[in-house]
């Protein structure tokens, strides 16, 4: 629920305020108008409201007009209409019953604070995706062995243990096995044990009963069975209590279990894929972690390496977080060369998660630039100064600063790029270099685009896109001759 | 000892009046700023460096989970903590995924939020 804006459109205005009355009462924020006439398209975007609801219409062309505007994005909110009207909208407005729900007036809280509870689940798992990518990502040789084990179990209903530090895409591993598996077109379901209150966890694991304690008003499908017949991830299970894994260990063992407060046991055929940052062994050790469920998830264990020790998938992580942004319309951005051989010296402590944090955090506050090193947060600037290109296109004028050597941990086998008295363009500077990495790596590929990609760590259609800039065609590119006159 | 410089964003106004009222008697907390969106948060994490933000899920605009990402990607990101009008395994998954240090029921500000900030004072472990 990330968008408290709630569109109210009804021309009858004593209704329109109440109806705003008990959406403030419920903390969303109402937007109220007694025609779709008054918004100002343009102004706005479909994703500007969590929901619409539509009471009184005086011209349903107008209002339709509207609609179709707003299912131009895939991800609209939801339309609420308001009796009598309901049954007519669906039709009139071609709209899926999905997205076109009747809600009662007079306002029943209950109703409208599940249906706008629901719209902003929705659209929370939307958001999460447009930063989560498909992968894993990389082509170093850790995740070349990861990929390799991935293909390994996916096929086989094996537990699965992906072991790693936060942040390292232990949920896009599961995510792969899952895809890979013959329970492909079954649901991935994820639940994250250490973010639910342990007093929770059962019945959002197992479902419940009506009845079956203070607030369960509904009997609730758990997660066991919303994975049935597809994969259950089960990620930070380090954090477990015990008497939990003792009943995931007996949901494990038997394939059965019951909803809170039923005796009647229920089948389940789900995959487990569990994850945690947590050493397990050292757990069992300390007594916080059962023994015998640490060897019925550890079957087949996948360790998920930290992005420090795979800092060569930078280049092609970043692009594939920014590729995932612009697709689902979040902005986009690009890192100048130097940028992310900048980004090479951090450590990540918090691995892709924090590099998906930053990525999306420059596209926000440099929208559509190419982000130079100073532009970057000084944490990662740490290493700014040693760089192994710098060699390829030195500065001209090169005088030795004196005393510089104590503060640059310049690598010398790479050479130096020492900054002249009077300063220099930074951006011309690096665009120079960057351009004679194209050039020289075309020239050593004879000219394959592809081939020079490989040798750059870069997409082709990443390094198709720099041709263009530095206005290299391809024709001149895949021509050695023409290349290597021009290298 | 040292007060967790803290940050208000919440577009309900009336909310971040009430939440300031109820952090004045939490001797760990000082409440160095109030903001109404995400927007507001980012700017304002990056200029006031506060220790801990005190953010709503749902907001006009930036909501606390898309603030959140941003501003863990700043330099020393403070701590946040997440209010939201709902709580339930959903919404707190989403504010552990997003990297919240916290999750608060705004239902049950007033009796939660002194033991959740009180975790984030220096010398207090905290997981």
């Amino acid at each position: 629920m990330p968008e408290s804006r709630v569109l109210v459109v009804d021309n009858d205005d004593s209704r329109a305020q109440a109806i705003a009355a008990c959406l403030q009462f419920i903390d969303y924020s109402p937007v109220t108008v007694d025609s779709v006439q008054s918004i100002k398209l343009g102004e706005h975007k479909p994703q500007d409201w969590l929901a619409v609801m539509v009471g009184g219409v005086a011209d349903w062309n107008e209002l339709g007009g509207f609609v179709s505007w707003l299912k131009r994005d895939r991800y609209h909110p939801p339309v609420l209409m308001l009796p009598p009207n309901h049954e007519k909208a669906v039709g009139a407005l071609e709209l899926d019953r999905s997205a076109c729900l009747p809600v009662d007036y007079p306002v029943k809280y209950a109703q409208l604070n599940e249906l706008l509870r629901r719209a902003g689940l929705v659209r929370m798992d939307q958001q999460a995706a447009t930063v989560r990518v498909a992968g894993p990502s990389g082509n170093s040789v850790a995740v070349r062995r990861v990929k390799r084990l991935i293909e390994q179990v996916a096929s086989h209903d094996t537990t699965v243990l992906v072991t790693g530090e936060s942040g390292t895409g232990k949920e896009v591993v599961a995510r792969a096995v899952h895809e890979h598996s013959h329970r492909r077109d079954k649901p991935f379901v994820a639940v994250n044990c250490g973010a639910i209150p342990a007093d929770l966890l059962e019945s959002e694991l197992f479902g419940h009963e009506k009845g079956a304690f203070t607030g369960a008003i509904t009997t609730r499908r758990g997660r066991f069975e919303m994975a049935d017949g597809g994969t259950l991830f089960l990620d930070e299970i380090g954090d477990m209590s015990l008497p939990m894994q003792v009943k995931i260990l007996r949901a494990l063992q038997e394939r059965t279990y019951e909803r809170v407060g039923s005796n009647r046991s229920q089948r389940c055929d789900v995959r487990i894929i569990a994850a945690t940052h947590r050493n397990l062994e050292q757990a069992i050790v300390k007594g916080t972690f059962r023994e015998d469920l640490f060897y019925r998830l550890n079957v087949f264990p996948i360790e998920m390496p930290p992005l420090r020790e795979r800092l060569d998938d930078l280049p092609l992580l970043i692009d594939d977080l920014i590729v995932s942004l612009e697709k689902n319309g979040h902005g986009t951005v690009a890192l100048a060369p130097a940028s992310v051989e900048t980004l090479r010296t951090y450590h990540w402590p918090g691995n892709v998660r924090e590099l998906s944090n930053l990525v999306e955090r420059l596209a926000v506050l440099h929208p559509r630039a190419v982000v130079q090193p100073g532009d970057l947060p000084s944490r990662y600037r740490g290493g700014v100064q040693a760089t192994a290109v710098v060699e390829l296109a030195p500065i001209a004028n090169e005088t030795p600063v004196p005393g510089l050597d104590s503060v640059m941990p310049a690598r010398k086998t790479v050479g130096e790029s020492v900054l002249p008295p009077d300063g220099v363009n930074l951006k011309d500077h690096i665009e120079n270099i960057e351009l004679a990495l194209i050039k020289q790596a075309l020239a050593q590929s004879n000219g394959v685009v592809a081939h020079a990609a490989k040798l750059l760590n870069t997409r082709r259609t990443t390094l198709v896109e720099k041709l263009r800039k530095y206005g290299l065609t391809r024709e001149l590119a895949s021509d050695p001759e023409a290349t290597s006159t021009e290298a | 000892m040292d007060k967790l410089r803290t940050l208000l964003i919440d577009d309900n106004k009336g909310f971040v009046v009430l939440a300031k009222h109820l952090l004045a008697s939490v001797a760990e907390v000082d409440v160095i700023g109030c903001g109404y969106d995400g927007f507001d948060a980012v700017r304002m994490a990056e200029e006031l460096r506060p220790d801990l933000i005190i953010i709503d899920l749902a907001m006009p605009g930036m909501g606390g989970l898309q603030a959140t990402r941003l501003i863990k990607a700043q330099d020393s990101p403070p701590r946040v903590i997440i209010a939201s009008h709902y709580d339930d395994a959903s919404h707190r998954e989403h504010a552990a995924g997003a990297g919240a240090d916290g999750f608060v029921n705004k239902q049950e500000f007033e009796h939660r939020i002194p033991e959740l900030v009180r975790g984030f004072v220096p010398g207090v472990t905290h997981a």
